[in-house]
């Protein structure tokens, strides 16, 4: 760790006031204790010890950021509003201790604590759940039906339901057949799972394996790799975080001995992106900088099929609305490689609502602990959404799909959010690539 | 001692011109803005009443008083910066000489008032009278940087500046602006001024009222911005039926793009002629000149899509043969001869529409019985009285602001 | 804490209910500053009305306890004027946040004051028309506080600053009393309060609603980036444009230091980092062939005088890079040094070069940095001073410079603020300005309005300053600026856990 935890990252703040109006919270309450620059006060005053961690009046407004990062792009003097918030919520949480539903969903969701059967077995009865259909059908605005809500979005779509391949030029899709790259051709990189993407997700996974190959990369597993640590940083359990951190600094290898360089990772989870990449700062303080090459290493999933184009697959005849995750936009600072992904399927009529930009809401366990706030930042998307009237939602983050599918199911809409890599999964599919 | 001699031992023998108001008023015609000062101090101790005169050429001069000051001796002009293009002018100066003196700087002040050419800058500013160039450049207020007053108690309130943009303390401008000379003398005006244009260019169409009016839409709804747009009545622009003039000032290309513009909203070919220089400045100077010359002049602000609804209901009230209405403002000037009876009764359906009428010009009887402003809004009119207070303690300045009603 | 103390939040509760009011220390300190971080004031309550009748409710309830207050909107100002004491209620008005109406024909808006500058012009742009003033913190600041401050912008140097767009307002008085100011067609229907009320601070009371003047956007642009060697030249350049008689909808100009920290930030916009200065030009108009022929001869008088090179942006998208890289300027001086006084003066267009080396001899007696960021053609000054406020004695000779340059622009024939308003921190230079009689009238007019002189109290008029005024009360000396007897006895908790 750097020596003031991160608390330097919010010295540049001279007050100006930009961030105000990127800022979900602060749009919902209009109150500056609720906007980035209060909350830098806010942080300031903690780090010199003229509040402390434990006053509620602290803790309430850091509690309700929602940590999406949408005030960092915005301003200018470049502010790391990130750093500071989790040095400060490691300070609350040092003081104040986790909260029981913190703990409890980290356990269940993570495995922290070391338990990854009971992880496994919480992961296979959501799924069980899933495929009764019936959390769909209980979906609402209630804290329980939400839940059921965010279960049911994870559940794969069946594409070919909401609408129809075309064929363009009178030709069958299959005459788009391309062969794969040899393997000589290939370029390996090494799969980052995660938590909620493999329990909930494995669908994506094997979405993402699939249309990497077509673009010539080899996905291999990386054995050993657990949770990247985000939902625990955000809590403030820094030490947890860079407990894990470490373990996957092994699994994934430090490389640097041979004269190959080690793989790339690629990850499609917009979180665990996020923090995979922020590996450097959160192990500052360890030998000879292993967290910083391991950062430079991980790539969103829609990077690197950007990189090589990505190849074009079959036409899909619909309209789709992208909506960025926070953790993609704000934090990683990814905004064409998923435009450049979708723009890969001819015919796709991609739109984007003018607040798309803004976070929906979910912020990892966010949507669990603070659900007035995540409800009342997620309404105006949906107004907005519900004015656009796409066919499908586009989001490359788990926390997103699941929150804002939540949201569509409770406002009785039948549109279905899905992972890019899904959708050009089923472009790729109907042109023959997997023939 | 006698006023006449008290006035004379304050400010010098030529101060005081006895002879030369009709109704045996002595007339005073301080020579700088200490000696307007001096003057008003000396008035709050004696309770004299004083009525504020320029050239004397718009505002009857007929309110009844002690004694009758005159700014015709502050013409003086500090400064004419046309690198800033600001000058700094006192208020007593005749608009005709002060557009000379700006001309022969290569700068221009974009108002242009009704009434007589002589007419001094500071009427212009007390009673906040803009003529058609308002469509371009705004009214009165909008070309003021600053100026400096003399209270009804003789003190000298400097507010603004002569720089482009001023915050610094509350914009007591404003209250000067179209006060009627209610809050004080108005000694000392800074101006913001423009090039003078290079090209200046008048056309006009002459029509039924309707006519001219789907006309003035057409021009509404195109991207022309002409920077005078005004519909004038038979009476006043001298011809036959209404005429619609439009006159564009600017650069050379500016000028002739917007003509083309302008062709091309209503319907191209010529139907606007254009006039030659002297044509035009004749059009717009008897036009200004026709409102010093009717008896009573108001002007009232409506919004561009109720021009012609107002227009009806002028006619039909008081008349509507001297108008000069800026469609696209929404801004219309009346001059003609009514009765008190109408007037209050005109304001009152025009109160009901959300429309103000201001008196610009009328005898003092009706002045003062129909006021410039009339009742004001709830709430209003104590912090006008509020105000008048402030400035003129002893009520010395003689002005009818709210009428009797 | 007193028993008034709890009974006034617990009114205030009951108007707005318990959620919109703050008053646990650390939300209070949140409201302890704004856009000008050495001003520091921690509130005694927070209030955030929702509408428009609850802030009716609330100065009603205030004047009848006699408890004075503050209006707030998004406390973006640039003199610490939106601050209020322990003794004062914080009226937050970011809630009120409605565009009433558009009215696209009579090209007009009626808004509420917690409307976002930049969202009136989204709102409007689907009819053509735009709300011009554009402060540089458009994208933040409210509109309620563009009238308290009668706030400028880049082009305001053709199209006015904002007392030239609101036409009425509705305004709740220090006593609680509504009224209506002004008309929908500006005609001021009496004299003209709406004048009087824009730029006033906050202290002739609350807008509550404001009808603003839209106009149509222009149908063609140009924008014009102009690099200079020399400070000197570029401000020569300016006094150029200005007597070519064409007016520029914008003229603005940067140093090298402004330059450099925008080059730093996410909101690069190329502007060379060799240059001593650039000039950003704007044109525009309806007309395509006018705005072209105006351009051109522009760019000639830049060439001559002494512009290195005149560039024009080749699409909207490159005009939008070089603007957000002029209006968020102020907030990328952040990256010089970790505290920052931005300093607001107007001088005559023609004083410009002679200023600015003034300004800059200043800074170097002083040993300090000063980026210089602002409206060039509006002749209105933003010398930035950058400093670290935790090196011992550094802040103190920041505010000596800051003193010596607002003397150099006085003495130049300018003003101490063209923008930003007095609020706490211009306080010491008006005197400098105006006389005791013109101070005394500015607080007698105040009286009139708020006779207790309970709304944003201590701001814009330095009491001590004042010479007596017939009907107002008695000067008052002190180093802080004196305030009127206000009786509170209220005191607010220290922590929400006391109440």
């Amino acid at each position: 760790m750097t020596e003031r935890g991160g608390f330097e990252g919010l010295d540049s703040c001279v007050h100006c006031g930009f961030c105000l109006q990127a800022c979900p919270t602060f749009l919902a309450t209009g109150d500056e204790a609720d906007s980035p620059r209060g909350r830098i006060e806010l942080m300031r005053a903690l780090e010199a010890g003229e509040l402390a961690p434990n006053d509620p009046g602290v803790a309430l407004h850091l509690d309700r950021c929602l940590g999406c990062r949408g005030c960092e792009p915005v301003c200018p003097s470049g502010v790391s509003y990130g750093r500071g918030l989790e040095a400060s919520r490691a300070l609350l949480a040092e003081r104040r201790g986790t909260p029981p539903l913190v703990r409890a969903a980290l356990a269940a969701l993570t495995g922290t604590g070391g338990d990854m059967r009971a992880t496994r077995l919480v992961y296979a009865l959501a799924r069980a759940l899933r495929a009764t259909g019936v959390p769909g059908k209980l979906a609402g605005w209630g804290r329980l039906r939400f839940a059921f809500g965010m279960l049911a979005a994870t559940a794969p779509k069946d594409g070919g339901r909401r609408w129809r391949s075309v064929e363009v030029g009178g030709g069958r899709p299959r005459a788009n057949l391309h062969r794969l790259p040899p393997p000589s051709m290939t370029s390996p990189v090494l799969l980052f799972r995660g938590c909620v993407m493999q329990g909930l997700f494995p669908h994506v996974h094997a979405a993402t394996v699939r249309t990497l190959e077509v673009n010539g990369y080899a996905v291999r597993d990386a054995p050993g790799q657990v949770c990247c640590g985000a939902l625990h940083a955000h809590a403030g359990l820094r030490g947890e975080a860079r407990r894990l951190a470490r373990a996957n600094v092994a699994a994934f290898g430090a490389g640097g001995d041979a004269d190959d360089a080690p793989p790339l990772i690629v990850v499609n989870s917009a979180g665990c992106g996020a923090m995979l990449k922020e590996y450097g700062h959160l192990l500052h303080d360890e030998s000879d900088g292993v967290g910083q090459r391991f950062a430079a290493r991980v790539r969103d999933v829609t990077e690197l099929l950007a990189e090589r184009g990505p190849r074009p697959g079959a036409p899909i005849d619909a309209t789709v609305a992208y909506d960025p995750p926070c953790h993609l936009l704000h934090a990683q600072r990814i905004a064409a490689p998923p435009e450049q992904v979708l723009r890969a399927i001819p015919v796709l009529r991609v739109i984007s609502t003018p607040d798309a930009a803004q976070c929906c809401g979910s912020a990892g366990l966010f949507t669990l602990v603070e659900p007035e706030m995540s409800r009342a930042v997620l309404q105006p998307k949906l107004a907005s959404l519900a004015q656009a009237r796409p066919q499908m939602i586009v989001t490359g983050n788990p926390g997103c799909v699941m929150q804002i599918g939540a949201g569509l199911a409770a406002a009785g809409s039948p549109i279905a959010v899905r992972h890019p890599v899904e959708l050009l999964d089923e472009s790729y599919r109907a042109a023959g690539y997997y023939a | 001692m006698s006023l006449v001699d008290r006035v004379r031992a304050l400010l010098g023998d030529d101060a005081v011109d006895v002879a030369a108001t009709h109704d045996g008023v002595p007339r005073v015609a301080p020579a700088s803005p200490d000696a307007v000062a001096l003057l008003l101090g000396t008035a709050r101790e004696e309770g004299w009443h004083v009525r504020i005169e320029g050239a004397g050429s718009w505002l009857p001069t007929d309110a009844p008083v002690d004694l009758a000051l005159t700014t015709r001796r502050l013409d003086h002009v500090p400064a004419i910066e046309p690198q800033d293009l600001a000058a700094t002018v006192e208020a007593g100066i005749g608009c005709d000489l002060l557009r000379q003196q700006l001309a022969d700087r290569g700068t221009w002040l974009a108002l242009d008032p009704p009434g007589l050419a002589g007419r001094s800058l500071g009427s212009v500013v007390a009673t906040a009278t803009a003529g058609p160039l308002r469509q371009g450049f705004g009214s009165v207020r909008d070309h003021l940087l600053g100026v400096t007053f003399v209270t009804g108690d003789g003190r000298l309130v400097q507010s603004g500046g002569r720089v482009m943009k001023n915050v610094a303390g509350y914009d007591l401008t404003k209250l000067a602006a179209g006060g009627f000379g209610a809050f004080g003398v108005i000694v000392l005006v800074h101006l913001r001024l423009r090039a003078l244009p290079r090209a200046d260019q008048t056309l006009v169409l002459e029509g039924s009222r309707e006519e001219l009016a789907q006309v003035s839409e057409d021009i509404a709804a195109a991207a022309v911005q002409p920077a005078a747009h005004e519909l004038m009545s038979p009476a006043l622009a001298r011809r036959e039926r209404w005429l619609l003039a439009v006159r564009f000032a600017g650069s050379a290309a500016l000028v002739s793009a917007e003509e083309t513009a302008l062709r091309a909203a209503t319907g191209g070919g010529g139907r606007f002629t254009p006039l030659r220089a002297d044509e035009a400045h004749a059009l717009w100077m008897r036009a200004a000149e026709s409102f010093a010359t009717r008896p009573v002049t108001f002007r009232i602000g409506g919004l561009p899509d109720s021009s012609d609804e107002l227009l009806d209901l002028l006619q039909h009230q008081v008349g509507d043969e001297w108008i000069s209405a800026s469609p696209g403002v929404g801004a219309i000037r009346w001059g003609g001869e009514t009765t008190v009876d109408r007037l209050r009764r005109l304001r009152r359906s025009l109160a009901g529409l959300e429309v103000p009428l201001t008196l610009e010009r009328a005898s003092w009887p009706v002045r003062a019985a129909v006021g410039h402003f009339g009742a004001y809004r709830e709430g209003v009119g104590p912090l006008v009285a509020g105000l008048r207070r402030t400035f003129d303690p002893a009520e010395a300045f003689v002005v009818a602001v709210e009428g009797a009603e | 804490m007193t028993r008034d103390g709890r009974s006034l939040i617990a009114a205030l509760a009951g108007i707005v209910g318990a959620r919109h009011v703050r008053t646990a220390l650390p939300e209070r300190i949140t409201y302890a500053r704004d856009g000008l971080p050495t001003h520091r004031r921690v509130p005694g309550v927070v209030v955030l009305p929702g509408s428009r009748d609850e802030v009716i409710a609330i100065v009603r309830l205030l004047a009848a306890l006699g408890v004075p207050f503050v209006p707030r909107g998004a406390g973006t100002g640039l003199s610490g004027g939106a601050l209020a004491d322990a003794d004062a209620v914080l009226v937050v008005l970011t809630r009120l946040n409605r565009i009433l109406r558009i009215d696209p024909r009579n090209h007009l808006a009626v808004v509420e004051p917690g409307v976002v500058n930049v969202r009136l012009s989204a709102a409007a742009a689907p009819d053509g028309l735009l709300y011009s003033p554009d402060p540089s913190s458009q994208t933040a600041c409210t509109i309620g506080g563009n009238v308290a401050e009668n706030a400028g912008g880049p082009h305001c140097l053709k199209y006015g600053v904002t007392a030239t767009h609101v036409l009425a307002l509705e305004v709740v008085l220090a006593d609680g009393q509504v009224v209506e100011l002004g008309s929908l067609s500006g005609e001021p229907w009496g004299p003209d309060l709406v004048g009087l009320f824009v730029g006033s601070e906050g202290n002739f009371g609350i807008a509550t609603r404001i009808t603003v003047r839209l106009l149509p956007i222009p149908r063609a642009v140009r924008t014009l980036l102009a690099d200079f060697a020399a400070l000197r030249t570029a401000g020569e350049a300016v006094s150029a444009v200005i007597a070519s008689g064409i007016v520029p909808a914008a003229l603005e100009m940067m140093d090298q230091s402004c330059i450099r920290a925008v080059e730093d930030s996410v909101y690069a916009a190329g502007y060379p980092r060799d240059a001593a200065a650039v000039l950003l030009l704007e044109l525009d108009g309806a007309q395509e062939s006018a705005v072209a022929a105006d351009a051109e001869t522009i760019a000639g008088i830049l060439h001559a005088h002494g512009a290195r090179s005149v560039t024009v942006a080749a699409d909207a998208k490159q005009r939008e890079r070089l603007w957000q890289g002029r209006k968020k300027a102020f907030g990328a001086m952040g990256r010089l040094s970790r505290d920052l006084v931005v300093q607001d003066a107007v001088v005559p267009r023609s004083a410009l070069p002679d200023v600015l080396e003034t300004i800059a001899r200043i800074a170097g007696a002083y040993g300090l940095t000063v980026s210089n960021v602002f409206h060039a053609g509006d002749g209105n000054l933003h010398p930035n001073i950058s400093f670290d406020g935790r090196v011992p004695g550094l802040k103190a000779r920041v505010d000596e410079a800051s003193g010596e340059i607002m003397a150099a622009c006085i003495a130049a024939g300018g003003t101490i603020t063209g923008e930003h308003g007095v609020g706490l921190d211009k306080l010491r230079y008006m005197p400098l300005l105006f006389d005791g009689d013109a101070l005394a009238a500015m607080r007698a007019v105040r009286r009139v309005f708020d006779p207790e002189e309970r709304v944003n109290p201590g701001k814009v008029v330095p009491v001590h300053a004042c010479r007596e005024w017939v009907g107002s009360v008695n000067a008052e000396r002190g180093t802080r600026n004196a305030r009127a007897d206000v009786r509170s006895d209220f005191r607010v908790p220290t922590s929400a856990l006391e109440t």
